[in-house]
């Protein structure tokens, strides 16, 4: 059989998301991907007990996203993953934040240049990112592309739990970005440190270091979270408009 | 009583030929060391004799330095001469997407000495995980390296319920062992994205991206996570297979397989990618033994060791496992020593998954060794990651606390093997040869 | 209109002051240089006027036999050359007032004497004064090499070889004079009128004549005459300029000369210029590439120059072989514009290359920066220029004619029958890919001599001032000038050397096209292709002054300019600046890929020597490595042969007839002459 390409690629189809324009589907967003929700008889305090990083707030009775690796074990507890959240779209869930200026967000609505910074992470999140450029989520067809160096970069997507040896590194690289510039933390590690609060090596959250303007939760968030998180950052999706 | 049939206990007073060395840690007052006799397929665990402890200096720094500052793996010598330099390459580097360096020394493409920068996200897992419970661990643990996570939490559990000396399922057991298996996959395919992207070949990587994906999506829908972590817990796994479930990953498996075959065979009529690949960061077998490469760096060298094989845990006792080795020591070597396995992962996943057996099945937590007759107590693991032997040392207090716990990753011990490979080569082969070790500096650093 | 005897006053003016610098170096250098400066002054006013006005210099010496006379004469075409090795001079001789301190007087003694004998060959009327101008400029520039410093073997070598060199050029061009001579039985073939020789005779002249100033010029494969001395004798900056742009360029004009009293050209003739020419271009370019001395650079560079000086001369060959009389003009055109630029930024890169290395105490580009941000904005714009023009950047001069000469290849279609058409294809596509070499050398020229990385230097240094930065700001103002209004240039020596060479007024190959108005526009054929330098420089300008605006425009503040910028430091993978000694990627590193993708040229040998003991051991190797990379010139083994015989015999010679028996040296040059040509009247009677 000879060997062509484009006959193959064709023979596969078209594998790509449909996000934005559609919501999520249960593949890109997995159960696991989903934050925990109190089921009505959830007891907060065992939940508290159960979560090793301090991310059920008992007293407030929420539960801290930034906080929080879904690692399941108040499960035990009353807390539901992916149900009870009701008509609530998957991507609404997941509870991306963004926080970006007006005239910033203006700026990167039809491109935007994305570096990607580990500064302590288990590699997950960096495949995760790095997955956003395979052809099941193919960032470029939204105009956003990577870059290798902050020169280059408009935004900064920080992932890990900020390491005592990468907070120069850290700072230098955004040092090096022009203005404007927006940076993401992706993943709780960057957000909180995550499962490494307390470690030896670990530092502060990423916002302790630099301004941080998105924050993508998740252990790690799924490329079509992250993908939000971006689209978030560039104003082209809002709480309102998401899928 | 004694170890299985499989781990010796005796005093080593030099390394034999044939003899590898895997691990050295320390215990209590007490530094053992770990060795994997490739010869008569055996681990061998000894005190640490004075006649090795100075060879053994630069592993023992590299296990034992604190987090907060990168560490030189230096492989030693000192290079003089005209126009000679030191390349700085990383921490923040898109060739290699994590916080990770090397020192490139040079007179300009020609690559004379390679000086692997670690611990650059050293976090402290071991450190951190002493005085928590097993299961508060294991948050930790397999979170050291998120791509090798089913390989360390199996590794970490297999040691611990040991200790505890808990009865395990053996279903269980069988599906942490398709776990690992799917890992193995989805990692060799990473690598395999990433090799087709270093040259160039877009398309290709797509498709081997496109496929990598379709297997985490897999992992996602039967282990419930991307990177299979929560998905075992002390004593058990929190999710079983159904029969059905078995049947649709086994047959999920058989297109995984056939696609990838055909994906290679794309790739094997391609001259640009095999030319970058072959005869590229040649490790000699002798140099693989002594530097102690592991895993699919090791076997394409032509090393004959593969814990699944040398060291079965559970269900790898009653499953053929067929080891992928290559003699071509080259990148293009290790290259298909992974595609290999890809191709024999699929056939032991659906062995596994054929064979799992049901729910009334206990092993018992002797499995096939217990204490031993050395100072301290503790009890080991070595679990075939996807970059090789993952070894760990765990003891326990007596409220079942962790007291000790030692992480010997593949990755730590392949960095000299790479540095040596590099050697004479130039910087564009830089990519082939890291991307073709496979390692990850999360795993290292952990 | 001029006063009869102005121009010969002028010359000998010019002399004069030459002559007197030369004496008064041992008293006062300062003194010495300012002479120069003098001298050349008048010299480029005299040349400039001869051009304009057309009309001649001329002083009878002495009779000679009975039909030649021993004489000065300044024809429009001589003095072209004239003035393009005044402007030179006169940047070096300022340059010089600053820079040479720590050489000893002699030298500037000896520079000027150079100098003075290179008057001489431009404006020698006969054979016998142009060879005592030429040898008496080859003795001077050997002394001037062995004041060199450095290492005093390697110096010796380097200029005994340069000697034999010289002496061998001298011969040959004896050969190819007694073949001029044997025509009219008259020594002053030099003036204009002679008549043409044609057949074996020709080519006879032809040969000797190629090999005679190209041994000179440092074409292949006698390069090392040229690199070898300049490089290896770490001989002041000033000298090397005056050797490598002006001593060069007086084979470029000795070259010209024969060849415009050659008629009848042979076909292969054409061949064999493209040929060594090419070879010339690509050799230079690539050896150039790989040169770690900051001298050896540019002195490397200088063959890739005349290489396709050459080139353009032999297709001037092959054109009017054809009678293409259009395009054999352009491309003589091209070669008298090639050596002007050619000249400017060589010397204005020896110049700044030495300030540069003399501030960091080496002639190495690729040792270790010892003093950041040494080295005055007047270097680096100065050297800017100087780069962009090697590198035919346009519109600066080094772009006019290196395009000139592509130019004329691309039209070897032109060329009546198939073997020369491929010939001038094959050559096109050399001379193209040492243009291409350049750019990577010159880039690594600028990047690793000149540019230092931002930061504090020790107070003092890199304030050139004075005549050292006037000189600078020289060279820049004439390679733009000269590119930038190169139609001017064509204009003003247009009727005067059109007279004497072609057959066409150069001015024709100026014009107006595309809206563009005449005389703007540089054409290279009817109809080819067209450039104006002038209009480039202009939308240069106002592509920039459009961004400038379109910036403030875009801004919410207003634009000032030097105010907005927030600086940053470089990004180094995320770590901290390199360390300049031990981390910095060095000038070496950046020409090893040509080192090692060329090893077959560059006879690379690359070798990691273990020296330390090799222990069995489980990770650690304590491994002592010793790295050498060595590159050879592939003539480099024939040359150190030829080197060692011919330090002997220089050495010989210049001990026991040179230094202080001028007498017997003029028998010496009499008496070869004479034997020369009488052997060429016996074989070719």
């Amino acid at each position: 059989m000879p060997k062509v390409w484009v006959a193959r690629g064709l023979k596969k189809g078209v594998l790509t998301s449909r996000f934005p324009a559609d919501r999520p589907t249960s593949a890109e967003i997995p159960e696991s991907a989903l934050p925990p929700s109190p089921t009505p008889g959830a007891d907060w305090r065992a939940g508290r007990k159960e979560c090793p990083t301090g991310a059920i707030r008992a007293e407030e009775e929420r539960v801290d996203l930034g906080m929080c690796i879904y690692c399941r074990r108040c499960s035990s507890a009353g807390f539901s993953f992916g149900e009870g959240a009701g008509q609530e779209s998957r991507a609404l869930q997941a509870g991306a934040v963004a926080d970006v200026a007006r005239a910033t967000r203006r700026a990167f609505r039809r491109s935007l240049h994305v570096m990607m910074i580990d500064v302590g992470s288990c590699n997950a999140c960096n495949l995760e990112v790095l997955n956003l450029s395979n052809p099941y989520y193919d960032l470029t067809r939204l105009g956003i592309t990577f870059t290798n160096s902050p020169k280059h970069a408009d935004a900064l997507i920080v992932v890990g739990a900020l390491n005592r040896a990468m907070v120069d590194v850290l700072k230098r690289t955004y040092e090096s970005m022009p203005e404007p510039k927006m940076v993401i933390s992706v993943g709780a590690c960057a957000i909180s440190g995550g499962a490494f609060t307390g470690t030896e090596g670990f530092v502060s959250p990423v916002g302790e270091a630099v301004p941080v303007d998105v924050v993508v939760p998740g252990c790690p968030p799924t490329p079509i979270q992250v993908l939000e998180g971006l689209l978030l950052a560039t104003g082209r999706m809002t709480k309102a408009t998401r899928p | 009583m004694a170890y299985s049939n499989r781990v010796e206990v005796r005093r080593v007073e030099m390394l034999e030929d044939g003899v590898q060395l895997a691990s050295v840690f320390k215990i209590g007052d007490h530094t053992y060391v770990m060795l994997s006799d490739t010869k008569a397929n055996k681990t061998v665990l000894s005190e640490l004799p004075p006649t090795l402890g100075e060879e053994f200096g630069p592993l023992l720094k590299g296990v034992d330095a604190p987090a907060g500052a990168h560490l030189d793996m230096d492989p030693g010598g000192r290079v003089e001469g005209y126009g000679v330099f030191e390349f700085p390459y990383g921490p923040v580097s898109f060739g290699v997407p994590e916080a990770g360096g090397f020192k490139l020394v040079t007179y300009g493409e020609r690559v004379i000495k390679v000086v692997p920068q670690v611990n650059f996200k050293k976090r402290g897992v071991e450190q951190a995980s002493i005085g928590r419970s097993p299961q508060d661990a294991l948050i930790l643990v397999e979170r050291s390296a998120g791509n090798f996570s089913a390989s360390y939490s199996t590794c970490f559990l297999t040691a611990v319920e040991e200790s505890l000396g808990l009865e395990v399922p053996s279903k269980a057991r069988w599906t942490r062992a398709a776990a690992v298996e799917l890992e193995r996959i989805y990692n060799h395919l990473h690598v395999f994205g990433r090799l087709a992207e270093a040259a160039s070949q877009n398309v290709a990587a797509a498709q081997a991206n496109a496929l990598k994906e379709d297997v985490l999506r897999l992992n996602s829908k039967h282990f419930g996570h991307r990177y299979l972590f929560g998905l075992s817990v002390v004593g058990g796994v929190r999710r079983e297979l159904s029969k059905a479930e078995c049947k649709e990953l086994s047959n999920a498996s058989r297109v995984i397989a056939r696609e990838f075959s055909e994906l290679v065979s794309y790739f094997l009529s391609s001259r640009i990618f095999l030319d970058r690949l072959q005869g590229t960061a040649k490790l000699a077998a002798a140099d693989a033994l002594r530097l102690g490469a592991v895993g699919p760096a090791a076997r394409g060298s032509g090393i004959q060791w593969d814990d699944r094989l040398t060291y079965p845990i559970e269900p790898y006792e009653d499953i053929y496992v067929n080891m992928e080795t290559d003699s071509g020591e080259d990148a293009m070597a290790r290259t298909m020593v992974r595609v290999n396995e890809v191709e024999s992962s699929t056939v032991v996943l659906r062995e596994i998954l054929d064979r799992i057996p049901g729910d009334g099945a206990r092993a018992g937590a002797e499995g096939h060794r217990s204490r031993v007759d050395l100072p301290d107590d503790f009890s080991f693991c070595r679990v075939e990651s996807p970059s090789g032997d993952l070894v760990q040392v765990v003891r326990l207090d007596n409220e079942g606390r962790v007291s000790g716990l030692h992480i010997r990753p593949p990755s730590l011990v392949n960095w000299l093997p790479l540095a040596k490979s590099l050697q004479g080569n130039v910087f564009t082969d830089f990519q082939f040869a890291f991307e073709s070790f496979g390692l990850s500096f999360a795993d290292s650093d952990r | 209109m001029i006063v009869p005897g102005l121009l010969d006053a002028l010359l000998l003016a010019a002399m004069a002051a030459f002559g007197a610098g030369a004496v008064l170096g041992f008293a006062s250098k300062r003194a010495a240089y300012l002479l120069g400066v003098v001298g050349s002054s008048v010299g480029a006013a005299l040349s400039l006027i001869v051009l304009t006005s057309g009309a001649s210099a001329s002083v009878d010496l002495w009779q000679l036999t009975s039909t030649s006379f021993a004489q000065l004469q300044l024809s429009p075409f001589n003095s072209y050359f004239l003035l393009v090795s005044s402007l030179v001079w006169l940047g070096t001789c300022l340059y010089s007032m600053r820079y040479d301190d720590d050489y000893p007087a002699s030298l500037s003694s000896l520079m000027l004497l150079t100098v003075l004998s290179m008057v001489v060959v431009l404006a020698s009327g006969d054979g016998f004064t142009f060879l005592i101008g030429w040898e008496s400029m080859t003795i001077a520039s050997f002394f001037m090499i062995l004041e060199g410093k450095g290492d005093r073997e390697g110096v010796r070598n380097a200029a005994y070889l340069f000697l034999a060199f010289g002496e061998g050029s001298t011969v040959f061009i004896m050969l190819a004079f007694s073949g001029l001579f044997s025509l009219d039985g008259t020594f002053n073939f030099l003036g204009q009128g002679s008549a043409a020789l044609a057949g074996p005779l020709g080519s006879w002249v032809f040969v000797t004549a190629l090999i005679g100033f190209g041994l000179k010029m440092g074409l292949a494969p006698f390069h090392m005459s040229e690199w070898l001395p300049i490089a290896h004798s770490s001989a002041p900056s000033n000298a090397s300029a005056i050797l490598s742009s002006t001593l060069t360029l007086m084979g470029v004009y000795g070259l010209i000369t024969v060849i415009s009293h050659l008629g009848a050209y042979e076909l292969w003739w054409g061949w064999l210029a493209l040929a060594v020419g090419g070879t010339s271009a690509l050799l230079g370019a690539l050896f150039s590439a790989v040169s770690e001395h900051s001298k050896g650079l540019p002195a490397y560079s200088t063959i890739e120059n005349n290489g396709m000086i050459v080139v353009a001369i032999g297709s001037y060959i092959v054109a009017s072989y054809y009678g293409l009389t259009l395009l054999a003009d352009f491309a003589l055109v091209a070669a008298l514009f090639h050596s002007l630029a050619h000249s400017l930024s060589k010397a204005s890169l020896f110049l700044v290359n030495g300030w540069m290395s003399k501030l960091r105490g080496t002639f190495d580009l690729s040792s270790p920066n010892q003093v950041p941000g040494a080295g005055g904005r007047s270097v680096g714009v100065a050297g800017g220029f100087t780069v962009l023009s090697l590198a035919a950047v346009p519109p600066l001069a080094g772009f006019v004619s290196e395009w000139m000469i592509l130019e004329v290849l691309f039209q070897s279609f032109r060329f009546g029958d198939l073997t020369s058409q491929i010939v001038g294809t094959l050559v096109g596509a050399v001379v193209a890919l040492a243009a291409g070499v350049m750019v990577v050398t010159m880039t690594k020229a600028y990047g690793f001599g000149i540019l230092r990385p931002r930061g504090k230097g020790p107070a003092g240094t890199g304030v050139e001032g004075g005549p050292a930065s006037w000189s600078f700001a020289y060279f820049s103002a004439l390679i733009v000038g000269t590119g930038v209004a190169a139609p001017a240039v064509f204009l003003l020596a247009s009727d005067a050397l059109s007279r004497t060479l072609g057959a066409n007024p150069f001015g024709m190959f100026v014009t107006g096209l595309l809206g563009v108005p005449s005389p703007f526009v540089i054409l290279s054929g009817s109809p080819f292709g067209g450039f104006s330098p002038t209009f480039t420089a202009i939308a240069f300008v106002l592509v920039l002054v459009c961004v400038a605006f379109a910036a403030g425009a875009f801004r919410t503040r207003p634009l000032r300019l030097g105010v907005a910028a927030r600086r940053t430091e470089g990004w180094f993978a995320g770590r901290a600046s390199p360390d300049e000694r031990t981390e910095a990627y060095n000038s070496f590193a950046y020409s090893t890929p040509i080192r090692i993708m060329l090893r077959f040229l560059f006879r690379t040998k690359e070798s990691v020597v273990n020296v330390g003991s090799v222990q069995r051991t489980v990770v650690e190797s304590p491994e002592e490595y010793i790295v050498d990379l060595e590159v050879l010139d592939v003539f480099k083994r024939f040359y150190d042969v030829l080197a060692r015989w011919s330090t002997w015999l220089s050495a010989v010679v210049s001990r026991k007839a040179m230094p202080g028996k001028l007498g017997l040296y003029l028998i010496y040059i009499m008496a070869a002459f004479i034997f020369v040509i009488i052997y060429v009247l016996l074989t070719l009677g």
